[in-house]
């Protein structure tokens, strides 16, 4: 009797283990290290404020595909232009390998659908989106060393006219923006908590996207700059939050996004890193980062790139399933929305965990089938009418316990148990 | 379609969660619902505080609501044991979030969240603060206090911060203002239900709360005068209790001792 109880014990721990385990795993990645360890954390010989500290990612073959600011850990995900999927395999010191997964299907039919639509469609769509549009910053100290002569200018970085120039463009397009200013000084990991208030407040005006616009911090600007149109641009990376429970939509969202931003302007979007964080996505299906260029590109090659970039929000929101206009084009064939793969492993890992924790709470099948059972009695106690007045006395304590005393039976107990569970909770 | 469901379902869940945590803190479910609706209504207000340095408002929804529940907690422990361990708690949780997301997580080239970014901060708090609070009280409402007032006190030293170097005066700061879903709420429900689960696993292995060879006192003092709850439903235990099948030969009663 008393293994079977410690095997459901065991079974609902599993359980519990297991969904947090699929919810870490959220991007389909089996190829765990750990990233973090307490050696690492306190070696001094690579400190992390380091300008010039950064992470350089290799494919299988040795040759570098990206480098980035921030330390990859194994699982991060790398999507380039092109819809090459790589995934980080191992990390060591300053660099990370990645394995080719494959041909991303999703990148390469928004390619293709994108490439197809003609400029009077895009103009169309423009002109039927009424959505308004949000702009932030979460590290409002972020400036260009050639242009504002420093890394960092805190409370009024040269940030602020990089996304003044994104505004402007939407602006331009009769698009209604509202660029938040607040500075969420210093440039740290906690100013995403400051930042998550202005863009919960942000969000009180339904906007149709959020973003929030950073800088890379990779010494070589020769990484991001590039020639478009003939102008002087940095190139944009998107990041997407893995530790968001509903990454796969904002990471549809910000395929559709490099895709069609892309067409409009060949390249201007390098690559999509998909790493550890939330970033505030998780407030929003189509809440997105944007790093513009890096602190040695200057300042106007960051405006230029995020300026063609915003000309791509318009096009994508108006064919997307959360655009106010109907949608005038329908979807590629062969791109699954990201909205309803987020749905299923929601549920899912609720029904998951949800069970495994009922069956450690109440410790066995039959108290899980009599706790399942009273749901709907403690359901209709919300709706019903309020219990009469309780009166401590005659039938109070003592005599439930003295009951207690004489009864020697356990299962009785057992149901007692949960039935002062339901009077008391706490 | 597909983001209108899973807007719904999130929200859905999100909020039964919280339901399900604010019922482990004295509160009935009822009392668990309304504190709910207040918190989302609390969202849309923002109360400014007036002659500060800062644009500084707290909303009614992030940050009363959470800190008001906190401090009823507190003010119905009782005893002072509960009041140091829950204290001793936030400010752990405080200082442990300080050092992790802004002294080692920072640096102006460090992107976009910063060297050791593992974890994003709205995991960070509930997790320190829910595992500091079990440490210190094995509690649940040990854990919902260390980290709702954790949260609140690293809102602090960022305020020290931005006296001390020279933020403009337009300086918006916004305690709790990311309403229902700020990281004050977030890591006060998150840490509860963390609380639980390791609570939870813990005493069912060690063979779940025993009431025998215990004084008699002793269990009768760990009850609750709820315990009797209204008459009709007291009978019901009864006649419950009388018809009871043997499943085990362990006796139990829930020691409110465990849950405190």
């Amino acid at each position: 009797m008393k293994s079977k109880r410690i095997f459901i014990i065991l079974l609902g721990m599993l359980l519990v283990v297991a969904g947090v385990s699929l919810l870490y795993h959220l991007s389909d990645n089996f190829f765990l290290k750990p990233a973090f360890t307490t050696a690492g954390f306190f070696n001094k010989e690579t400190p992390d404020h380091l300008v010039g500290k950064y992470t350089t990612i290799v494919d299988e073959q040795g040759s570098a595909i990206s480098v980035m600011a921030r330390v990859a850990s194994s699982g991060d995900e790398l999507y380039t232009s092109e819809g090459r999927h790589y995934r980080v395999e191992r990390v060591q010191g300053d660099k990370a390998e990645a394995k080719f997964i494959g041909m991303d299907s999703q990148i390469l039919a928004y390619n293709e659908f994108y490439a197809g639509l003609s400029v009077a469609v895009v103009k169309n769509l423009v002109e039927k989106s009424q959505g308004t549009f949000a702009v932030y910053h979460t590290h409002t100290d972020e400036s260009y060393v050639p242009t504002d002569g420093s890394d960092s200018i805190p409370f009024k970085g040269g940030i602020y006219q990089v996304g003044k120039s994104m505004v402007d463009k939407l602006q331009g397009k009769n698009l209604q923006v509202n660029y938040d200013q607040t500075p969420h000084d210093p440039h740290d990991n906690n100013a995403y908590t400051r930042s998550r208030r202005t863009a919960t407040s942000l969000m009180k005006a339904n906007p149709s996207a959020i973003f929030d616009v950073h800088r890379d911090g990779v010494p070589d600007p020769s990484y991001y700059r590039t020639t478009i149109d003939g102008k002087n641009v940095a190139k944009i990376r998107l990041v997407v939050g893995r530790e968001n429970p509903r990454m796969s939509a904002n990471m549809d969202f910000a395929k559709q996004m490099m895709a069609s931003a892309n067409s409009l302007h060949p390249k201007v979007v390098k690559e999509i890193f998909v790493g550890k964080g939330d970033y505030n996505q998780d407030l929003m299906p189509t809440a997105l980062l944007i790093e513009a260029g890096t602190h040695t590109n200057t300042r106007e090659e960051a405006a230029a790139g995020v300026s063609m970039f915003s000309e791509a929000i318009p096009v994508v929101l108006g064919v997307s399933p959360s655009a106010p206009a109907a949608p005038t084009v329908k979807r590629p064939a062969g791109t699954t929305t990201g909205a309803w793969k987020a749905l299923g492993w929601i549920l899912g890992l609720t029904v998951v965990v949800g069970l495994g924790f009922l069956l450690i709470s109440s410790g066995s099948l039959d108290n899980v089938k009599k706790r399942l059972s009273g749901f709907g009695r403690e359901f209709s106690s919300f709706l019903g009418p309020r219990p009469a007045a309780r009166k401590p006395g005659e039938r109070g304590t003592k005599a439930v316990l003295e009951k207690l005393e004489i009864d020697k039976n356990p299962a009785a107990n057992e149901v007692l148990k949960e039935r002062k569970d339901d009077l008391t909770k706490d | 379609m597909g983001i209108t469901f899973l807007l719904l379902a999130s929200v859905v869940i999100y909020l039964g969660l919280a339901q399900r945590a604010l019922d482990r803190m004295r509160l009935s479910d009822r009392g668990a619902l309304v504190v709910i609706a207040a918190i989302i209504i609390g969202s849309f207000i923002n109360i400014p505080i007036p002659f500060t340095p800062f644009n500084t408002t707290v909303n009614v929804g992030g940050a009363l609501v959470p800190i008001g529940l906190a401090i009823y907690l507190l003010a119905m422990a009782g005893t002072g044991k509960e009041w140091s361990r829950a204290l001793v708690g936030a400010v752990v949780t405080a200082i442990t979030v300080y050092i992790i997301g802004s002294l080692v997580n920072s640096g102006s080239t460090v992107e976009p969240a910063g060297r050791y970014a593992v974890l994003d901060a709205i995991y960070l708090y509930p997790l320190v603060g829910g595992i500091v609070a079990y440490i210190f009280g094995k509690s649940r409402r040990a854990a919902f206090i260390s980290a709702t007032l954790g949260v609140l006190l690293v809102d602090i030293f960022h305020y020290v911060w931005l006296l001390r170097n020279g933020a403009p005066g337009n300086y918006n700061v916004a305690i709790g203002g990311g309403g229902a879903f700020d990281t004050i709420i977030l890591a006060g429900i998150v840490a509860i239900l963390l609380a639980e689960v390791i609570g939870e696993s813990f005493e069912r292995l060690s063979g779940g709360p025993g009431v025998e060879g215990r004084p008699p006192e002793l269990v009768r003092g760990l009850q609750k005068p709820e315990f009797s709850a209204p008459g009709e439903r007291n009978g019901d235990i009864r006649v419950e209790a009388e018809s009871g099948v043997v499943s085990d030969n362990r006796r139990k009663v829930d020691l409110d001792k465990h849950e405190e």
